[in-house]
C-alpha cells in the first residue's frame, strides 16, 4: 500500500538528513575517485532504512509500497547527487524481477537484492546507448534447454559490483528476451565507460557465447519480453526524471542563496531582474519537473496503462527542463560556477546523463507522437 | 441537470449528456465572422444555457446555486472542453473575477444585489489597469472624492474587457492620495448606465474589439456600492481566489490540447510540405507537436498539484504564477511554431471566431492572439518577479 502524504514527508526528511550528513558534495567528490566509486557504509544504511524494499511486493521480501513512494528517495538521491547502485539495483534489477512472469526466478534472485546481499543491474541499452529494443546489440539463441548470449550491451550501470545482471537480448526472429546472468560466468567481459558525470559508473558488457539455463529467462521471449522491456524502460526514464528533478531543485536552492548573498554594484545580484528572472525560470522548471515525475511514478502504481504515456511525457520534458535549470544555476554563480572546485558542474553533469540514459528526449517525443497523435485526431 | 455531491462518474456522465444535448453542433461555423453584436448575443444565449443547467458558476457556494467541490469543478471544465463548447467568455469576468471578491469582502446585502443580478444575466467588467498603471497597478490615479452619500469618480481605465456590454464595473479608485500607494485605494461597483461614463472600444491586434477604454467624468457612485472598507480596495482585489484562476487555466489547458494541439495534428496530417510529404511525417514537426503535448500534460500536473494545495489550504501564490507563465508560453510556442510549419498558408486570414477563446483556426491570428496571454493578467515578467520575490525570497 502506498504511503500517506505525511509518511512520504517523513521519508523525505529522513532521507534528506541522512544524505546531508553522509553525502555532501565533498563526500561525493571523495568517493568517486576510487573503486568501488560509492560509499559502502552509506549503501548499507540505505538498505537498512528499507529504501531498496519500498516498491517491491511483500512476497519477495519488500515493503509493498509504490513507485510514488520510491520517487521520494530518488528525488533526494538526486538532490545529493549520491553515487550508489540504487538506480541499477533497487530500481532497475528489482523492477525487472518483480515484473517477471518467472516467479521462481524472482523468488530466488529478488530477495537478496532487496536485502542488499547482492547488487543487481540491468543491461538494457545498446552499445551506442540507444534504448530501442529492435536494435538490441546483444543476441540470444537457445539450444537444448540452454540460452546463449552473444554481443554486447552498453551503459550498464554498476556492472562491476553486480552479482545479478538482467540482460536484454534480441533473437534471430526479433523476439526480445530478458535473461538473468551472473556476471562472473565465463564469457562475460566488462569494460569501463568513461563518463563526464563521475557520480555514475557505466560499463560495456560483452557476451561471448555465454550460456545459462533457460530457467534464467524472466519471461517468455516475444510479446512478454517486449512488454517487460517497455515497462522497465518506463521505470528507468521516470527514475532518472526524479533524480534530475532533485538535482535541479538543489541547484535552484544554491543559486538562489548565492543571488541573495553575492553583492555587485552595491546590491545583492538577486535584486537585478536579469538574475531574478533566471532564478524564476529555474523555479518554473523545477516545480513542473517535480509534479511531472511524481505523477509519472504514481502512474506506474496505477492499474491502468497510463504509465507508458507518463514515462514518455517525463522523458520528453523533465530532462531538458532540469538540464536547463542546472545550466542557469551554473551561470548565476558567474566565474566561480565555471571552476572545478565549485559544485555547479557536478549537478549539471549528473542531469545531462539523466536526460539521455533511458533514451533521448527526442526519441521519446517521437514515441509519444506514435501513441498520442491518433487519440488526438480521434477526439 | 448535473448536481453536486454525487459520484464523480455520475457527474461526468451527467455533464457529458447535457453537453451533447445543448452544445450546438455547428456553432463554430455559424459564429465565424459574425458582427460583434451577434457574437455577444450568442455568448449571452450560451451563458443562459449554462445558467439554466446550474453550470454558470459551479464554484459558488451552494446557497448561490453552486456548491460543486473543486474536483467536481475540474470534471465540469473537462467535459465542457471535451464537448467543444463555446467559452463562457462574456460572463467570465463576473463569475470568476468579480464574484469571488464579492463573496470574500462584500456585505450580505451587496452579495444579494450583485450575485442575484449575475444569475439574472447581468454582465460585468473590471476597471483595474490605467494608461499609467499597468504592471504597476497600485499607482492607479482614477480619483474618487466623497460628496455626501456619493463618491465622484474622475479618471480613465484601459484594457477593460466587455465594457460596452457590461451593466456593472468593479473598479479600483484612489480615495486617499496622501496614503502610500497600496493603502489609498478603494473598490467601487460602478453602474455602467451612470451619466459621465464614456466607453471606447479598442481594436486588438488580432482583430476583434472586445476590450475598451473607459472614461469617468464626474460619475456619481453611491457609497453603498463600495466593496469592503474605504482604502482597503487593494486587499479586496486580491480576494479573487486562486481556485478560480486554477479552474480557468484548467479549462484553457483542456481547450489548448483539443482545439490547439489536436487541431494542429489534424491539419498536419493533410498539409503537404514543399517536397510533397505530409507535415505529420516530418520528424521536426512530430517532435514539436509531441513536445507541446508533453508540456500540456505537465501543465495538467501543475494544475492538479495547485488544486490539491488549495484543498489543503496551502499558499499557492508562487504556483499560480508558474502556471500563468507555463500556459501562456505553451500557447505562444504552439501557435508560433505551427504557423511556421504551414509556411505561407499559415499567413491566411479569414473570418474570426470571436466566441471560442483564442482559437480562430487561422494560425497567424492565433499567434497574435497569444500575446494577450503573455501580457494580460500580469505579464510574464511581472510573474517572474512574483516567483523571484515571493517564492524564492530574492530582494526587490
Amino acid at each position: 500500500m502506498a504511503l500517506s502524504a505525511d509518511e512520504r514527508d517523513e521519508l523525505r526528511s529522513t532521507a534528506r538528513a541522512l544524505l546531508q550528513r553522509e553525502s555532501s558534495a565533498a563526500q561525493v567528490r571523495a568517493v568517486v575517485g576510487a573503486d568501488p566509486g560509492f560509499d559502502r557504509g552509506l549503501w548499507d544504511q540505505m538498505v537498512e532504512l528499507g529504501w531498496t524494499s519500498i516498491h517491491v511486493p511483500e512476497r519477495f521480501g519488500g515493503a509493498g509500497c509504490g513507485y510514488g513512494d520510491l520517487a521520494v528517495v530518488l528525488h533526494e538521491l538526486g538532490r545529493a547527487i549520491t553515487p550508489s547502485p540504487f538506480l541499477a539495483s533497487a530500481v532497475l534489477a528489482s523492477s525487472a524481477l518483480a515484473f517477471a512472469a518467472n516467479e521462481a526466478l524472482a523468488l530466488e534472485l529478488l530477495t537478496p537484492i532487496v536485502n542488499g546481499e547482492v547488487v543487481g543491474s540491468v543491461a538494457l541499452a545498446n552499445t551506442d546507448g540507444s534504448c530501442d529494443r529492435s536494435r538490441a546489440t546483444t543476441a540470444w539463441s537457445t539450444k537444448a534447454g540452454r540460452v546463449r548470449l552473444d554481443g554486447a550491451s552498453g551503459f550498464v550501470l554498476d556492472a562491476d559490483v553486480a552479482g545479478t545482471l538482467v540482460v536484454v537480448a534480441r533473437g534471430a526472429d526479433g523476439a526480445t528476451a530478458l535473461v538473468a546472468v551472473d556476471p562472473s560466468t565465463p564469457g562475460v567481459r566488462l569494460d569501463r565507460t568513461s563518463l563526464v558525470d563521475e557520480t555514475r559508473r557505466a560499463f560495456t558488457v560483452s557476451f561471448d557465447g555465454v550460456e545459462v539455463g533457460d530457467d534464467r529467462l524472466l519471461c517468455d521471449p516475444g510479446q512478454a519480453g517486449d512488454d517487460l522491456f517497455d515497462r522497465l524502460l518506463a521505470v528507468g526514464a521516470i527514475a532518472v526524471g526524479c533524480d534530475a528533478a532533485g538535482a535541479a531543485e538543489r541547484t535552484l536552492d544554491q543559486a538562489t542563496a548565492y543571488a541573495k548573498d553575492r553583492q555587485q554594484f552595491g546590491k545583492p545580484i538577486g535584486s537585478f531582474q536579469a538574475v531574478k528572472h533566471l532564478c524564476a525560470n529555474m523555479a518554473v522548471a523545477v516545480e513542473s519537473s517535480r509534479v511531472a515525475t511524481v505523477a509519472a511514478a504514481e502512474a506506474l502504481d496505477a492499474d491502468a496503462d497510463g504509465w507508458s504515456r507518463a514515462a514518455s511525457v517525463t522523458a520528453s520534458f523533465v530532462g531538458p527542463a532540469c538540464a536547463e535549470a542546472c545550466a542557469i544555476g551554473l551561470r548565476v554563480h558567474g566565474g566561480i560556477g565555471f571552476t572545478w572546485e565549485h559544485d555547479s558542474h557536478l549537478y549539471l553533469k549528473r542531469v545531462k546523463l539523466d536526460e539521455v540514459l533511458f533514451g533521448t528526449p527526442s526519441w521519446h517525443r517521437r514515441r509519444l507522437a506514435e501513441t498520442v497523435f491518433p487519440t488526438l485526431i480521434a477526439s | 441537470m448535473p448536481e453536486p455531491g454525487g459520484t464523480i462518474d455520475e457527474l461526468r456522465s451527467g455533464v457529458r449528456a447535457w453537453a451533447e444535448q445543448h452544445v450546438p453542433k455547428d456553432w463554430r461555423e455559424e459564429q465565424r465572422g459574425v458582427s460583434h453584436e451577434d457574437s455577444v448575443a450568442f455568448l449571452r444565449w450560451w451563458g443562459g444555457q449554462l445558467r439554466e443547467a446550474g453550470l454558470l458558476a459551479p464554484h459558488w457556494p451552494k446557497a448561490w446555486g453552486g456548491g460543486f467541490s473543486i474536483p467536481e469543478q475540474v470534471v465540469i471544465a473537462e467535459e465542457l472542453a471535451r464537448a467543444g463548447a463555446p467559452r463562457n467568455a462574456l460572463f467570465h469576468v463576473a463569475v470568476y473575477n468579480v464574484a469571488p471578491a464579492i463573496l470574500h469582502s462584500a456585505s450580505a446585502e451587496q452579495q444579494q444585489r450583485y450575485l442575484s443580478g449575475m444569475l439574472a444575466g447581468e454582465t460585468w467588467c473590471q476597471g483595474f489597469s490605467e494608461p499609467n498603471a499597468g504592471s504597476d497597478l497600485a499607482s492607479l490615479q482614477t480619483r474618487a472624492l466623497r460628496d455626501g452619500d456619493d463618491y465622484v469618480v474622475n479618471g480613465q481605465k484601459v484594457w477593460t474587457s466587455w465594457a460596452r456590454e457590461s451593466r456593472w464595473c468593479m473598479a479600483l479608485v484612489r480615495t486617499d492620495p496622501e496614503a502610500s500607494k497600496h493603502k489609498g485605494i478603494s473598490c467601487l461597483v460602478i453602474d455602467m448606465e451612470s451619466p459621465g461614463i464614456e466607453v471606447r472600444p479598442i481594436r486588438q491586434a488580432w482583430g476583434p474589439s472586445d476590450f475598451c477604454e473607459l472614461f469617468f467624468d464626474e460619475v456619481r457612485v453611491p457609497v453603498g456600492n463600495r466593496i469592503g472598507d474605504e482604502n482597503n480596495g487593494w486587499a479586496v482585489a486580491q480576494g479573487t481566489l486562486a481556485a478560480e484562476r486554477a479552474i480557468t487555466i484548467l479549462d484553457m489547458t483542456e481547450r489548448l490540447r483539443r482545439r490547439g494541439i489536436g487541431a494542429a495534428v489534424d491539419q498536419a496530417a493533410s498539409f503537404q510540405l514543399e517536397d510533397g510529404s505530409k507535415a505529420i511525417d516530418d520528424p521536426a514537426v512530430r517532435e514539436m507537436l509531441a513536445e507541446c503535448f508533453a508540456e500540456s500534460e505537465v501543465l495538467r500536473h501543475l494544475l492538479n498539484g495547485m488544486i490539491d494545495d488549495i484543498v489543503r489550504g496551502a499558499d499557492v501564490s508562487g504556483t499560480s504564477s508558474i502556471i500563468k507563465i507555463f500556459y501562456s508560453e505553451l500557447l505562444h510556442k504552439l501557435t508560433r511554431q505551427f504557423t511556421d510549419v504551414l509556411g505561407a498558408r499559415g499567413q491566411l486570414d479569414g473570418p474570426v471566431l470571436a466566441s471560442a477563446g483564442w482559437e480562430t483556426d487561422f494560425w497567424m491570428n492565433d499567434y497574435i492572439h497569444s500575446f494577450g496571454w503573455l501580457i494580460g493578467g500580469g505579464t510574464s515578467e511581472i510573474m517572474r518577479n512574483v516567483i523571484g520575490e515571493r517564492m524564492l525570497g530574492l530582494p526587490r
